[in-house]
């Protein structure tokens, strides 16, 4: 593993039944590094992600992130390493209706010991970045669906992760609010120097990555 | 485990809660409830024994006086020898033993019901030392007499006057309320225990039916160590044979008649179908509400949640409903049992029990001491169904969250 590469995927397979979704992907990605995995609905990519990212377990092949093989990792230990390493994007936003924004947004500190003055002033810090400053008290059913993914994307950033996977992150938004999300991510990646993997099946929002790659039927195809 | 998502959980579901809580809550108020209906009927049978300070009576039923003529004793009550009072002095939990003579005497001018009392044994008849309305109890040994208030106002006797009573002349030095007396061994006059001894003993009429020797008795009080009423009663079935009647808490309990009087096993099962019915409420509810939340628990173990998080986290939001349904079943149960409280019971007196002869006027009447139900919620009974409660939630919880936590992030998540 090169010292700049943070996550190396290697010989990657991936079976459901007798489906095989991924098959024997390689990929490397640089830290500070934006990469956008395109294709059509279905190729593989959303499941190359739960992979690459340890939400699943690879059928075969290998996942180094951040020098640690999470492939041989307990759900245990995984979730311990998501926890630490990585922030997680979602097409549908995946807000907990109960909880408010700053809630929502400091969900992945709950777990860890820390002063709940301290929690608290980590959300509204990263909501006022998303200006969501204003809406911080509010619940997600009282959100537009482009406010809802700016708390999401704050909450990806919450534990200081070394990389962001977004998963269709536009995908659940009418055009102009996706086009401010990516200004978001972009700008997350230029001035934080925020490594992401973003998974898409719009071409025109993958080309504003550093890296494109493309995927078909389960492999990749550049 | 975090305690403001928690509560937030719960506020926010909170149809769900409080039907989880309602649910469990309405369990526990049922179960308490029974249990305390159950002890107030013990307690209420205990009641006519123990306003005479006893636990146990025991007579002896034997032949009708063949003439109504001066001193005879009820059918209901013959001689209990001295010999069979020290054998039952002996039996293992008699803690204490009060004796009385019950007598009936039919003198030319007026018929008597006599009870000689032990004067300074606070077990038996003179308890009613505290029901003298006027003069005083009976002194140590004179020979005098307390005469019903009632029985000296329809016969016209003072305090002060002499009563004539199968031949025997007796001051009468105090009068007694019976309205407010004891059921068991009421009397129109009362006399020192070896007055009475020595009227049966001398009652040519009584011995042709009851032999009776001065130091004899027809009626005994005892108390008994309370695990050992049962068996005392059996060992003095035996001593006094067959015909002997021993009226004990158990078998006022059976006269009550009531389903809560019958059986502890009843209650007992009565109160645990409500309670099991009440925990699949809450269980169904509660499944209902975790299962709803799949996706939910998805996102926090992809965010870094362990499986130990979620788990405690779930644990702790059944735990806290279930609290909270145990302190309002507690509630529920006290207020119940509040207005259960003014409803009064009757607790029917045998009528071998009952001292009037059936053919004077009043005697035929089924005789029935009344009093308020004595029910509440004992503190103990409270703290076991709160931690019953607690104690469901506990394992509700568990059982639930240990399924729905082992939820692979990816499996839910899968399928935005």
């Amino acid at each position: 593993m090169n010292n700049a590469d943070i996550l190396v995927g290697t010989n990657l397979f991936k079976r459901f039944d007798n489906l095989e979704v991924v098959k024997n992907v390689s990929l490397r990605i640089k830290k500070g590094e934006f990469v956008s995995l395109v294709g059509k609905s279905g190729c593989g990519k959303t499941t190359l992600l739960s992979l690459l990212s340890g939400l699943e377990q690879p059928t075969g092949g290998k996942v180094v992130l951040n020098d640690k093989e999470i492939t041989s990792a307990s759900e245990e230990e995984l979730a311990l390493f998501r926890r630490a390493h990585i922030g997680f994007i979602f097409q549908s936003f995946n807000l907990i209706p109960t909880l408010s924004a700053w809630e929502n947004v400091a969900l992945p500190l709950f777990p860890i010991k820390m002063a709940s003055d301290q929690r608290h002033k980590r959300a509204v810090e990263l909501l006022e970045q998303m200006e969501m400053g204003h809406r911080i008290e509010h619940l997600p059913a009282a959100l537009s669906g482009g406010e809802k993914q700016r708390v999401a994307i704050a909450r990806a950033l919450a534990n200081h992760p070394e990389i962001v996977f977004a998963d269709e992150p536009t995908g659940n938004l009418d055009s102009a609010t996706g086009a401010a999300i990516m200004i978001i991510l972009n700008e997350l990646h230029k001035k934080q120097g925020m490594t992401m993997l973003m998974v898409t099946h719009a071409e025109e929002l993958a080309e504003t990555a550093d890296r494109v790659i493309r995927m078909k039927d389960g492999e990749v195809i550049a | 485990m975090n305690l403001h998502y928690v509560i937030k959980e719960l506020y926010h579901r909170r149809r769900r809660t409080i039907v989880s809580v309602l649910g469990l809550s309405i369990g526990v108020a049922l179960f308490l409830i029974l249990n305390a209906l159950s002890l107030a009927y013990r307690e209420a049978a205990c009641a006519p024994l123990t306003e005479i300070g006893a636990d146990i009576t025991v007579q002896r039923a034997g032949n009708v006086p063949e003439e109504l003529a001066g001193a005879v004793f009820p059918c209901s009550a013959l001689t209990i020898r001295r010999e069979e009072v020290n054998k039952i002095e002996k039996i293992p939990g008699i803690r204490g033993v009060g004796q009385a003579v019950l007598i009936w005497v039919f003198d030319p001018q007026r018929a008597w019901i006599v009870l000689g009392v032990e004067r300074d044994n606070p077990i038996g008849p003179a308890i009613l030392r505290s029901f003298v309305t006027e003069g005083r109890f009976l002194d140590d040994g004179k020979s005098e007499a307390l005469i019903e208030r009632g029985y000296a106002r329809q016969f016209g006797i003072k305090l002060g006057d002499n009563v004539s009573v199968a031949g025997r002349q007796f001051p009468v030095v105090g009068l007694v309320d019976a309205s407010r007396a004891p059921k068991i061994a009421v009397a129109n006059l009362y006399l020192p225990l070896k007055e009475a001894q020595d009227i049966a003993a001398s009652s040519k009429p009584l011995q042709s039916v009851s032999p009776f020797a001065p130091g004899d008795v027809n009626l005994l009080f005892l108390k008994v160590d309370q695990q050992q009423i049962t068996a005392a009663a059996a060992a003095m079935k035996s001593i006094l044979g067959e015909k002997a009647t021993i009226a004990t808490p158990e078998s006022f309990l059976k006269l009550l008649g009531s389903l809560f009087a019958l059986s502890d096993k009843f209650t007992m099962a009565a109160s645990l179908i409500a309670m099991l019915i009440a925990i699949l409420i809450a269980f169904k509810t509660m499944a209902g509400n975790i299962s709803e939340r799949t996706r939910e628990i998805g996102v926090l173990k992809a965010v870094g949640w362990t499986h130990r998080n979620v788990t405690m986290q779930l644990l702790t939001e059944s735990i806290i409903q279930c609290f909270a349904a145990g302190i309002l079943g507690i509630l529920i149960a006290v207020i119940v049992t509040f207005g259960l409280s003014f409803m009064t019971v009757n607790i029917p007196i045998p009528w071998e029990m009952s001292p009037t002869p059936h053919f004077l006027p009043g005697g035929g009447e089924q005789l029935y001491k009344t009093l308020r139900l004595p029910v509440h919620i004992p503190l103990k009974l409270a703290v076991f169904a709160l931690l019953l409660s607690v104690l469901i939630g506990g394992l509700t919880g568990a059982l639930l969250s240990s399924h729905i936590s082992k939820i692979k992030p990816s499996e839910v998540l899968r399928h935005e």
